[in-house]
């Protein structure tokens, strides 16, 4: 039995103590096949249940589909579950910010079964977000049933979030710069390595039990300076778009959340209108991976306005989708979106300038995805990355690079934060490794209060006061009423300095005369960043920490030097 | 050192008779009391190796605009200012976390089944899990507010069973009621038990604090608890044993909260003896 308890115990065994590289890498490895499973399962259920209701799209009622999907999706996660709607990527960014990455086991396949009623039904989203989330949740599980400390189980969380990218799109060089980049928000040896191995774990086992194959297989591309230069113009476009889903998003769930009505009704209605909205555009569909396949192969048939008109419907159907509470990410709709813009695009700038020697229009499909995905996410070597490993093109990499670039540069401009980071920033939770307001959120005012203090009551006399100033290392002393206990003040050194050299004052001034009666004080649950703020703005050293009228100790500037120390230390130390 | 207990207020006459039971702890043990009432029937805390989504039942929003001046008045029966808490911070937009570190938690039974409230029933999931993870000691109180006279330890030689014994101790230093000792021997000699407490360094204490030792060799525990004090608070450790060791045998935490109707103080296995 001590045995098997030993093993749940790993990071105690002398063996990883020295170093956690193995230990991560070993965990790694598991923790990536099991995002891999989860993200092949979902893909698997989204095929069976897509084939499944084909037959029934065709009739007058199919627009009824997506409501009842996503009613059904938002009943699962809202009434079974017991979770919030939403496709999970900022609870995983929020989680690995404030908290070493403890997630909810639950969370590991909520999201799957919600997002697959919510696609599966024809609701605009993609399975990417939710694989996510269920990656990391597994990850988190991992690293708390074999009680990892913070930092490895972080690492864990990135492992699953990296496999599950991998698993789903058979990139796993995707999946480890979309952890990087979005989720850890940092770039560093200690988690690299395991992510990395993680990510190919992912991929492999997607591999084994769907086939080694690219996702948007494309015809080569030849790219020409003139390409090169056209694609500035799609960086702007695409720009544009990822400004415009980012803003309708926001602005459905701002006019869903007016609508008083119950969550699963809400859902509902946005399915509803998706449904409808299906009828006029079928490509607003889905996760609409279809129309993807035929605009890279450049066999997409509609014309540039039919594109144009795609790609408005496709913003709005993802708008109501997932603001009106269905289930998933916006990674599938950012590419179908992107493709149409690219698409449109193209075929915008052959219009008006027909000689124009431009590279074949699943190029700019595939560049419109990159530029859209960086745009939305902020992440311009995720979007590369990703189009690369899913298209297979690397003879893109040129305009790829530009296209992402500067859609980024061009989106921040308008959107300061990423669309997973945006909602976090806005409430002050997005914490990064290493950042000043990590370090401090890590540490509570009980860590850091000196209890050492000698309280006095205000009727001491100076002289008496100078005995008790005597035996004191302090130099400040709280005043506390005698009977009740209840904190009155402070009287520091500086405040007996007059009286000290005239000695007729020690036995005619009593400290209730001298003190500090409103002083500057300290809540237990107080921030300690704005006990900082308030420490500089008043020039103050230390501060009394006071709770429910009583005085507890003391918060010191010194005090919080040295455990901030510790907690970076903490925070960034690194087993190899 | 300044202590704290936090409580879910829930606004119905059981939530009232719960909040009394808090406030009267509070009273005992000197400690200051954090309510929160609820605006969403689920939160979250996050402890240092796992995260506890408690859901609560319906009941918890009752009447929120009369819930916290119910609250105030009942606090203020009992001479004590409360503080009223909200959420640190939301991990989803309806999921708020709150704070953990408390000196004392209070919950009932079940937190996110009405259904098994008023009786004694099992320990719901939630409870335990706040049990097994947190670093305080969780105050389950009976559903109707009863005065404790005396304070009484379950002892039964294990490591939880110390804590629970330091815990007992201490409460009984800060509220001056009497303490006793509740021992089910089995086939074990007191000598046994008292070499135990030698070792931890706890036989003097032991000798000066302690009134009486119940010391049962014989008969079956559950019939033995009968001897328990109708007005005692019962101090114990929970989960001490790992999980197949209790899947096996069971817990004697859940034997005793399904047997007494005592209020309950339970220390869980990651409990900290504060310094």
């Amino acid at each position: 039995m001590k045995k098997l308890i030993s093993w749940r115990y790993p990071a105690r065994l002398p063996f990883f103590r020295m170093d956690d590289r193995l230990l991560l890498i070993s965990i790694g490895v598991i923790v990536g096949i099991c995002s891999g499973l989860a993200a092949i399962g979902l893909n698997r259920s989204l095929i069976f249940m897509l084939e499944g209701l084909h037959h029934l799209r065709h009739l007058w009622w199919a627009f009824l589909l997506p409501a009842a999907g996503a009613m059904a999706s938002s009943i699962f996660l809202e009434k079974i579950m017991k979770e919030g709607a939403g496709h999970g990527v900022p609870e995983v960014i929020y989680s690995v910010s404030r908290y070493g990455g403890l997630l909810r086991f639950r969370s590991s396949f909520s999201r799957l079964i919600s997002a697959c009623l919510t696609i599966g039904s024809g609701g605009s989203a993609g399975p990417e977000a939710p694989v996510v989330m269920s990656g990391a949740a597994i990850g988190s599980t991992i690293a708390r049933f074999f009680y990892l400390n913070d930092r490895q189980r972080t690492t864990l969380v990135g492992c699953g979030a990296a496999g599950a990218i991998a698993g789903i799109f058979n990139a796993p060089l995707t999946g480890i710069i979309f952890t990087m980049e979005i989720i850890l928000g940092e770039w560093s040896m200690v988690n690299i390595i395991p992510i990395a191995v993680a990510a190919v774990s992912g991929a492999e086992i997607s591999r084994i039990l769907q086939g080694n194959s690219i996702v948007f297989e494309s015809s080569g591309f030849h790219i020409t300076g003139v390409d090169l230069f056209a694609s500035l113009g799609l960086a702007v476009v695409a720009s544009f778009a990822s400004v415009l889903l980012t803003r309708t998003l926001r602005r459905m769930h701002g006019v869903s959340s007016k609508v008083k009505v119950p969550l699963w009704v809400r859902a509902g209605i946005g399915g509803c209108a998706v449904g409808l909205l299906g009828f006029v555009v079928p490509e607003a569909m889905g996760e609409g991976y279809h129309s993807i396949h035929a605009m890279i192969q450049g066999v997409f048939k509609g014309g540039m306005g039919i594109a144009a008109i795609a790609f408005l419907a496709k913003i709005l159907a993802t708008s109501l989708t997932l603001g009106w509470g269905g289930s998933g990410g916006i990674f599938a709709p950012c590419l179908v979106i992107g493709s149409f813009a690219g698409l449109a695009y193209h075929r915008f700038v052959l219009f008006a300038f027909p000689s124009a020697m431009l590279v074949n229009e699943g190029c700019f499909a595939l560049l419109g995805m990159a530029g859209m995905m960086s745009g939305i996410l902020q992440a311009p070597l995720t979007g590369i990355f990703l189009i690369l490993e899913i298209t297979g093109s690397y003879e893109v990499m040129l305009p790829l690079i530009i296209v992402s670039a500067i859609s980024t540069t061009i989106t921040h401009y308008f959107e300061p934060a990423s669309f997973y980071h945006k909602d976090l920033k806005e409430r002050g939770e997005l914490l990064r490794p290493g950042t000043d307001s990590r370090v401090l959120a890590d540490i509570s005012i009980r860590e850091v209060i000196e209890r050492d203090c000698i309280a006095v009551s205000p009727h001491t006399l100076l002289r008496e006061f100078l005995y008790t100033v005597k035996r004191s290392t302090r130099n400040y002393f709280p005043v506390e009423d005698e009977e009740t206990g209840r904190f009155l003040g402070m009287i520091r050194l500086e405040h007996i300095r007059p009286y000290l050299f005239n000695s007729v004052m020690y036995d005619t001034v009593f400290v209730e005369q001298i003190m500090d009666a409103n002083p500057e004080t300290v809540r237990y649950d107080d921030n300690l960043s704005e006990v900082l703020e308030t420490m500089d703005a008043k020039r103050l050293f230390s501060m009394p920490v006071v709770s429910n009228d009583r005085f507890v100790g003391m918060v010191s500037k010194a005090t919080l030097l040295d455990k901030y120390r510790d907690e970076l230390n903490v925070q960034t130390s690194q087993a190899f | 050192m300044e202590t704290t207990l936090f409580h879910v207020f829930r606004n119905t006459p059981l939530g009232r008779e719960i909040l009394m039971q808090s406030l009267y702890f509070c009273k005992q043990t000197r400690a200051s009391i954090n309510i929160y009432i609820p605006e969403y029937t689920k939160f979250l805390m996050y402890y240092e190796n796992d995260v506890v989504q408690v859901d609560l039942d319906d009941s918890y929003l009752t009447q929120p605009e009369t819930a916290k001046e119910h609250a105030k008045v009942l606090a203020a029966d009992a001479g004590i200012n409360p503080r009223f808490i909200g959420p640190m911070n939301f991990t989803a937009s309806t999921l708020p976390d709150l704070p953990v570190d408390f000196d004392f938690m209070c919950c009932p039974r079940s937190i996110s089944d009405l259904t098994s409230k008023l009786t004694l029933g099992h320990i719901g999931p939630k409870v335990r899990r706040i049990i097994n993870s947190a670093r305080f000691p969780v105050l389950m109180p009976s559903c109707q507010f009863k005065e404790w006279k005396s304070i009484m330890v379950f002892f039964g030689g294990s490591a939880n069973a110390v804590k629970a014994l330091k815990l007992g101790l201490h409460l009984s230093r800060t509220t001056g009621k009497p303490l006793d000792l509740f021992t089910q021997a089995g086939k074990l000699s007191k000598k046994h038990f008292t070499g135990i407490l030698e070792e931890r360094g706890l036989a003097d204490q032991v000798k000066d604090c302690v009134r009486e030792w119940y010391f049962f060799d014989q008969g079956k525990f559950e019939h033995n608890l009968y001897d328990v004090p109708h007005n005692a608070l019962a101090v114990l450790g929970a989960y001490g044993h790992g999980l197949v060791k209790e899947m096996l045998f069971g817990s004697t935490m859940e034997m005793v909260q399904t047997t007494l109707t005592n209020n309950l103080l339970i220390a869980g296995p990651n409990y900290v003896i504060p310094q």
